[in-house]
């Protein structure tokens, strides 16, 4: 992936929040495939540093900028996306 | 007749091409493995050593009756697989960095306390940083980084540079020196961005150098860092020579000549365990077609200040004793008490440009502000009862610490050579190793590396 080719800096209206492009976000900076949508962050291995790339991801992604604590709040891929969806 | 426990002695086979004789220089991680593993197939070795200690910038400081803190380097990580076999073999062993507890961050504003090693700073922005870094990090040819696509423009610029032209968030412009600083100890405006990504790249990515616990951190040596040096120097015995500063090294068609302040060795060949500022600083004949550096390699940039208290008394508070300081000197802080010695160790990081001004100034100046920086941060803990400064920017032995920092263009013009024999001269030293370039485990691979090159002379 590169940061500049992105939904938000392209102008083009951000994806619909889903839990499989939150599992996709995990698996890319985990480096791991076995992530579900209930898979647990933090139990996969990551951890803060890791969690703000997703949280750029999400940005870039969706549009929506949340705080290391709304990650906290929402560690798996299902309830993140939730998160996301509430905050647009 | 000899057993396990004389590993040395030459009941193994002898030299298998022609050399049968070496001077290595520098009695360090990577000297002593390369001594070791020289001596271990019949090779004559002899160490020569510029200080009056072995270790190189592993040394132990020692904090109470039976405990000691590192003053240099001090963490291994579970990848680090050479330096974890030599720490086994030598019956030392590792105990896990201590990290529960909550952290004190004073960037900015007022100190404030937080859950986990996470900073008060926009969480997005960070992760904006750190996925370029990691993009760039992924970009790079681990093996040989002046190969790197791009390399010509990267290496080029410096870090400060990168950040000028890439970073717009406040706040990780406000980071992003402070990482440098603790992830290399190094000043943005003079390491290579090339350096940077290849120092990532090789320690195994962002995440890994920079965790404790599943990172980089996680362990130390019990007992310091120091022991690995000076249990390899027990077993080398008397071809270990101390408080020999080598100033040349003459080479002719039958071998080579290395001098030394205190008197000339002759051996087939000799290996420079030296950091590069050091390597580059000795009088070669015949030249070196390439130098070890140049005048745009800089310091590792690092002070550490180890403050003793009587116990950890922050974990009594729920802090892990980790802060993160926009406002030196110590920019950063961690708990290094050691294990079951009863005393409490502070260790602050000074690192960056503000190691150059916190090293000119007077000890009591550096005990005064280190010491109400350190009360700042953790109210509870009273004038501590041991306060020590480790300058690893100007010692002349070591000229930086933790490793060298390749300035704008240093990969472009040595890296091609970092490991090239110059005839019967070879290199080791962390910073001769692509692999955990810069850390214990890089100088560990680069004394075997040079070792089994002298083995394959013909």
């Amino acid at each position: 992936m590169s940061v500049d080719t992105t939904a938000a800096a392209a102008g083009r209206s951000p994806a619909p929040a889903d839990t499989e492009g939150v599992v996709a976000m995990f698996r890319r900076v985990l480096e791991v495939d076995e992530v579900s949508a209930d898979s647990d962050f933090f139990l996969l291995g990551g951890d803060s540093l890791v969690a703000t790339r997703v949280l750029s991801a999400v940005a870039r992604t969706y549009g929506v900028e949340l705080t290391f604590a709304d990650f906290l709040d929402a560690p798996t891929p299902k309830r993140l996306a939730a998160k996301i969806a509430a905050a647009r | 007749m000899t057993g396990p426990d004389t590993p040395l002695a030459a009941d193994t086979p002898g030299p298998s091409g022609g050399v049968t004789s070496a001077v290595v220089v520098g009695a360090g991680y990577a000297g002593l493995t390369a001594a070791t593993a020289l001596a271990a197939r019949g090779v004559d070795v002899t160490v020569l050593e510029a200080r009056d200690r072995v270790g190189g910038r592993a040394h132990g400081l020692q904090v109470s009756a039976d405990g000691w803190a590192d003053a240099g380097a001090a963490y291994l990580g579970d990848r680090h697989t050479e330096l974890h076999a030599l720490i086994a073999e030598l019956d030392l062993k590792a105990t896990p960095t201590t990290m529960d507890g909550a952290s004190r961050f004073a960037l900015g504003s007022e100190a404030s306390t937080r859950d986990g090693r996470f900073p008060p700073l926009n969480a997005v922005a960070l992760g904006d940083l750190f996925e370029r870094l990691d993009d760039l990090t992924a970009t790079v040819r681990p093996d040989a980084p002046w190969l790197t696509p791009g390399a010509g423009e990267l290496d080029l610029l410096t870090a400060r540079e990168w950040a000028e032209r890439h970073l717009t968030h406040p706040d990780a412009r406000l980071f992003f020196p402070l990482f440098l600083g603790e992830m290399m100890a190094a000043d943005p405006a003079r390491v290579s961005m090339l350096h940077v990504a290849f120092y990532l790249r090789s320690g195994g990515g962002l995440r890994y150098l920079n965790a404790f616990e599943g990172g980089a951190q996680q362990d130390r040596i019990d007992g310091g860092a120091h022991q690995v040096c000076e249990r390899l120097a027990a077993r080398l015995g008397p071809r270990v020579r101390l408080g020999e500063p080598v100033l040349a090294v003459h080479q002719d068609d039958e071998g080579v000549t290395v001098r030394s302040a205190r008197g000339a060795y002759r051996a087939d060949v000799a290996v420079m365990a030296l950091p590069p500022l050091l390597a580059d600083a000795v009088d070669y004949r015949p030249g070196l077609p390439v130098r070890r550096a140049s005048d745009r390699t800089a310091r590792g940039c690092a002070v550490k200040v180890h403050l003793v208290y009587p116990a950890p008394w922050w974990r009594d508070h729920g802090l892990s004793g980790w802060s993160v300081n926009a406002e030196g000197p110590l920019l950063s802080t961690v708990d290094d008490s050691p294990a079951g010695a009863g005393v409490g160790v502070l260790t602050g990081f000074v690192t960056g440009a503000e190691a150059h001004r916190y090293a000119a100034l007077d000890p009591r100046e550096q005990r005064s502000t280190a010491v109400e920086q350190a009360t700042r941060l953790f109210p509870m803990l009273p004038e501590p009862v041991g306060f020590h400064v480790t300058d690893w920017v100007n010692d002349p032995y070591s000229k930086g610490c933790y490793a060298a920092l390749f300035g704008p263009g240093d990969w472009l013009r040595h890296g091609p050579t970092l490991t090239e024999p110059h005839l019967r001269v070879h290199w080791a030293g962390t910073e001769t190793s692509t692999e955990f370039f810069g850390l214990l485990e890089g100088a560990v691979r680069s004394g075997r590396r040079v070792a089994a090159e002298v083995l394959a002379r013909p």
